[in-house]
């Protein structure tokens, strides 16, 4: 368990996890949209593959939440 | 299920009198998949199209035009016609549509384009209201030089300047100045550079009409106001025709394609001058069906073979083939990547995983019935189609959210069932929660998020594992068995080792205790591991190394399962405390600060679940396929199969 005095630090170092990793993952992601949005104004086809491709990135602000669930619940 | 329909090759040989025949009977069976004939040889050409296909083509266009004038969109047909009346129909149908529909669209235009110069002259006209002057006093002068124009300064100082002889006008339109001057025309030059020194100066053109300004708009916008009457007239004209003949034009269009479709068909046999060859595809079942029916219909002067020689499985075509339930999410397969002919068919699997894994993340009672209700407004608004499959695939998704809904006990983020928070107990909707097979419900995704994380991880690690269990038979079945166990075998080593390995040694770093090396689950898993990667090396090469992490990633990433539906319940649960607590029952006591207030409470559930239900259909949605893409599919699927199209038409606005 952690030292009663350094919760707040846990809780730090769950949004400081959460918010550069939503960072991250939005930087990835603008380039992937646009293309995305690209390539639907071509053909509205490409809706669902670019929806899917611009999700892609999203998984590095989930590991982020996930280290943020870790920090709250299991330590 | 599991695997594509299974093919069987066919050449149907026949002498050129029967070929019409062979044709249509071929069409209204709807089962061969032509291949092409692309080769020609001194025997055999490619066909020559029937003769009335350019005829019907023609129709065809000119049926399209009059549809595209008309705006006639697909919809349901109400009644279908029958094909034995059409024909005589199209010909007289389609000259009188032409007629009364062309003519009528190039009025159209032509009162669009008046409407537009009118309007034009209209514009030009209202600056003059500023002046005092007829428009036509502006123009026609051999010795004078008119400027009209609108400025902001006192141009006056500078003209007397160059001349006393001249007329100025100035005036105001719409909170700008506007100035009229005449001058001698031998001063043309001065007053032309003293004009371009201003930056304010506009010069404005005089509309060539005669008359005051405000007459002259008066008589324009009531001809506007006549020629957009007009228009409408004609418009509403438009719609009774397309009213009457939408059905008609439908109907029409789907036989015109048919008959297009059959006549051009030779296009793709190979024919001597008396006799035509047809290759192709039927799936296996329906070959009796095909043989009987041809050799009914030419009185046996058609010649089938079964061809069993070995061909490229590249050349078969694909269809799957899924029990019903598991058949709308063949959408999601083919959306993918049509599999090869000796591929598994994954359907049958995402059938059970996608609907599971979207349960998991949303999860909620109350969502679930919302999201079931709108997939079965979908599902009866759209008989056929993708959007029929994506509702069938929401509608089972929604129903098992419910049951998860039941076990994390969650109705629109409220808790259903009695719970402990901090100590303290949560009453729920329901009271107290039933014990299922020893599992006492609920299990709250708040208070178990160690337990769900683990769960996730698991399935996780269970799905990939099945990935790389159907790779393994891919390979085997495409190469042989040595291949399979170096590209996939080895993963499946690495996987199962890294698991074993990493499940004793977590707790012991977690511990501080020193690492149980002697322990045999993870001295086991170790050993599995290396020999995994050892041949991974000898099967792929160094570089292969590389992409181990990637493995780690890919469980890791299964825990968006619960991460996306901690993140739907998180804010079911913020909108739910923002409004009772806050509003509806502020310090415990319901309309404790009034009716207003608690009625603006209402509104906060509203549109805070509204805004969570939209997310809870795309999140779970996109995530729970992003799951089964790239986790799941790129451990064995290739992909690369041509999609089985068989000759024929599925009629919806004609019958036979």
């Amino acid at each position: 368990m952690v030292d009663p005095t350094q919760a707040g630090m846990v809780a730090l170092g769950a949004g400081i996890a959460v918010g550069l990793a939503g960072i991250g993952a939005g930087m990835g992601e603008q380039a992937i949209g646009a293309a995305a949005v690209g390539a639907m104004a071509e053909d509205e086809k490409f809706f669902g593959k670019g929806l899917l491709m611009t999700v892609i990135p999203e998984s590095i602000a989930i590991f982020g939440l996930v280290v943020a669930l870790i920090l709250l619940f299991v330590f | 299920m599991l695997k594509p329909t299974k093919m069987t090759r066919v050449v149907i040989a026949g002498t050129k009198d029967i070929m019409e025949t062979t044709i249509s009977t071929l069409h209204r069976l709807n089962v061969l998949h032509i291949t092409d004939y692309t080769e020609e040889s001194v025997d055999f050409r490619i066909g020559k199209p029937l003769k009335p296909a350019s005829k019907f083509s023609e129709y065809l266009l000119s049926l399209r035009a009059i549809s595209n004038q008309l705006g006639i969109m697909q919809k349901e047909p109400t009644s279908k016609h029958g094909s034995k009346e059409l024909p005589s129909q199209v010909d007289e149908k389609i000259t009188t549509l032409q007629k009364e529909v062309s003519s009528r669209t190039d009025e159209l235009r032509a009162i669009e384009f008046r409407i537009k110069e009118k309007e034009d002259l209209i514009s030009a006209v209202k600056p003059f209201f500023g002046l005092p002057l007829a428009l036509d006093e502006y123009y026609g002068y051999e010795t004078v030089k008119v400027y009209p124009g609108y400025i902001d300064t006192d141009i006056e100082p500078g003209i007397s300047k160059i001349t006393k002889n001249y007329e100025l006008f100035a005036g105001e339109h719409e909170k700008r100045k506007i100035f009229a001057l005449f001058v001698p025309k031998v001063f043309e030059g001065d007053v032309q550079k003293l004009l371009q020194e201003e930056r304010s100066y506009v010069e404005i053109k005089v509309p060539e009409l005669k008359g005051n300004p405000p007459i002259i708009l008066d008589g324009l916008t009531k001809e506007v106001t006549a020629l957009r009457e007009r228009h409408a007239a004609i418009k509403s004209e438009l719609d009774s025709i397309k009213k009457e003949y939408s059905d008609f034009i439908m109907a029409a269009d789907e036989y015109l394609s048919i008959e297009t479709q059959k006549a051009e068909a030779p296009l793709r046999f190979a024919t001597s001058p008396n006799a035509f060859i047809i290759d192709g595809w039927v799936p296996s079942r329906k070959y009796p069906e095909i043989e009987s029916r041809l050799l009914e219909n030419t009185g046996g002067m058609v010649h089938l073979a079964r061809i069993n020689e070995k061909t490229d499985d590249e050349d078969i075509p694909i269809e799957l083939e899924n029990p019903g339930p598991a058949k709308p999410f063949e959408l999601l397969i083919n959306t993918f990547a049509t599999p090869k002919y000796k591929e598994i068919d994954p359907a049958a699997v995402v059938f059970i995983t996608f609907p599971l894994f979207y349960a998991i993340m949303l999860g909620d009672i109350g969502y679930g019935i919302i999201v079931a209700i709108m997939a079965l407004v979908v599902k009866n608004k759209f008989k056929t189609g993708e959007l029929n499959a994506l509702s069938l695939i929401l509608l089972l998704s929604a129903v098992l959210s419910v049951v998860f809904g039941f076990i994390y006990g969650e109705f629109f983020g409220f808790p259903v069932f009695n719970m402990e928070e901090e100590g303290e107990i949560v009453h729920g909707i329901l009271g107290a929660g039933p014990a299922i097979a020893g599992l006492h419900l609920p299990i709250h995704r708040f208070g178990e998020v160690q337990l769900l994380l683990l769960i996730t991880l698991i399935i996780g690690i269970v799905h990939i594992f099945l990935g790389l269990v159907i790779g393994f038979r891919n390979i085997a079945v495409e190469h042989d068995i040595k291949h399979a166990i170096f590209a996939k075998g080895s993963w499946m080593m690495i996987l199962i080792g890294g698991v074993a390995a990493i499940s004793k040694l977590m707790p012991a770093m977690m511990s501080k205790s020193p690492v149980p090396l002697s322990d045999p689950i993870l001295a086991g898993g170790l050993v599995l591991g290396i020999i995994g990667v050892m041949l991974l090396i000898k099967g792929e090469g160094f570089i292969s190394v590389l992409e181990l992490p990637t493995l780690l990633s890919n469980v890791l990433s299964y825990s968006r399962i619960l991460a996306i539906g901690l993140s739907s319940a998180g804010i079911a649960l913020a909108v739910n405390t923002l409004a009772m607590d806050l509003f509806i029952r502020p310090d415990g006591v319901y309309l404790g600060k009034g009716i207003l207030l608690a009625l603006a409470g209402v509104v906060i559930l509203f549109i805070g679940h509204l805004i969570n239900l939209l997310l809870g259909i795309l999140g779970p949605g996109i995530h729970s396929l992003r799951l089964q893409y790239v986790e799941f599919f790129t451990k064995f699927y290739e992909g690369g199969g041509k999609k089985y199209a068989p000759f024929g038409y599925n009629r919806k606005y004609t019958e036979e």
